[in-house]
């Protein structure tokens, strides 16, 4: 299951990238480097948010990149172009993790709270947030990323193949754990 | 709101992430109001999404990443569909895809033998040593994307065999047939190039027909 590959376009969806857009697609790689800087932060932050892992999203980046270019000619400009990257780069990590062993954990929805210190206190020292997402397990980290991001529980449920309900129970785990760790 | 004092954990969460009907969340706000352990519970939980909406920190190896980047761009694929080469609306049958790009490969290259004729005429303005070096590199660059799509072209092509029981021997003849239509231009560009191996414009068309054939294995594969 993949996002679909452009969703509508909004009113406030100015393109801040045509020009550059354009010369891309024209084989401009100079260009495709304009969009790179402006856009890798946020492709980088996604990456590794929902991986936990900061070698990997770099990897990732390089992936999400890579595939934007060759997939450039079909970015038609109704949606922003930063729209347009973040859902490839949710397909990408998602892909990513179903061909790694974190599949498992992905739709093994049972992960109990107690093997992945979901449960445990507050820790001793406070946590920035994107640190506390990593100490997530896979699957509540994946899941809680993606509700950050504006999915819905059906569209997680899609997109990561475990029922909306073991979702939502992960979702609301994860978020009870971040909230303890992160509130003194 | 269960009989207890206090809201009950999925009452706090929905009430965090808005899901909860509006109805039902306008009910509990009397709650929130009266009962601070309550309220502060909910902002804790809420707190999360703000926190991940502000600015992550920038990592400083990001620019590092734009080499190997670029450098796996001009190595695999060096040019991205146009946007009129490509599909974007909705799937057309992938016969008349096929036939569109088969059409426009062929187009292209009987535009550039008539082209390229006289444009090889002349000196143009760039001093010849830079233009040599130009063209070697451009030459080198082709010649690793024509190797890369000929070697994504055969695994498509072998994955295409394992399908082949699975395909209706209809569908399968009118792959076969628009293939083939594909493999026509690239057996034409090929001889065109060893007529001609210096010609970029020849090595660029046979890397175009190349991602287009791989394009359409591709489709196959997605629609199987």
């Amino acid at each position: 299951m993949t996002l679909s590959a452009e969703p509508t376009a909004t009113p406030h969806d100015a393109e801040p990238f045509a020009d550059a857009v354009r010369r891309a697609q024209q084989g401009d790689v100079d260009a495709f480097e304009t969009i790179y800087h402006a856009s890798a932060p946020a492709v980088f932050a996604i990456c590794r948010r929902m991986t936990g892992d900061d070698r990997e999203a770099r990897e990732l980046v390089q992936d999400v990149f890579v595939r934007a270019w060759e997939r450039l000619g079909t970015f038609r400009g109704e949606s922003a172009l930063a729209t347009w990257l973040h859902r490839l780069t949710v397909n990408r990590v998602l892909e990513s993790m179903r061909s790694s062993r974190r599949h498992a954990a992905l739709i093994d929805g049972d992960e109990s709270a107690d093997a992945i210190g979901l449960e445990s206190d507050q820790l001793d020292m406070r946590l920035d947030l994107d640190a506390a997402l990593a100490r997530l397990p896979a699957g509540a980290r994946t899941v809680l990323v993606l509700h950050l991001e504006g999915f819905s529980h059906g569209e997680i449920a899609r997109l990561t193949g475990i029922a909306a309900g073991t979702a939502r129970a992960q979702l609301w785990r994860a978020r009870r754990a971040l909230a303890r760790w992160l509130i003194p | 709101m269960s009989d207890s004092a206090h809201l009950t954990e999925a009452e706090r969460q929905t009430l965090a992430d808005g899901s909860m009907a509006t109805r039902q969340a306008r009910g509990l706000q009397a709650h929130l109001r009266a009962c601070p352990s309550c309220a502060a519970d909910v902002d804790r939980l809420r707190m999360i999404a703000r926190r991940y909406g502000e600015p992550a920190p920038r990592d400083p190896v990001l620019a590092g990443l734009w080499p190997e980047i670029r450098s796996r761009i001009e190595r695999r694929k060096v040019v991205p569909i146009p946007p009129a080469a490509a599909s974007p609306r909705p799937a057309p049958s992938l016969r008349r895809s096929v036939l569109l790009i088969a059409g426009t490969a062929a187009g292209l290259a009987a535009a550039a033998v008539l082209w390229l004729r006289p444009a090889r005429l002349g000196p143009g303005p760039v001093s010849d040593q830079v233009r040599a070096r130009d063209s070697i590199q451009a030459l080198v660059l082709v010649a690793d994307s024509i190797r890369s799509y000929r070697d994504e072209a055969q695994v498509l092509l072998d994955r295409l065999e394992l399908q082949r029981a699975m395909i209706r021997p209809e569908a399968m003849a009118s792959i076969e047939r628009d293939l083939g239509v594909i493999d026509r231009s690239i057996e034409e560009l090929e001889l065109a190039i060893q007529r001609d191996p210096r010609n970029p414009t020849l090595r660029q068309l046979l890397v175009s027909s190349y991602r287009q054939k791989v394009e359409v294995l591709k489709r196959v594969g997605n629609a199987g």
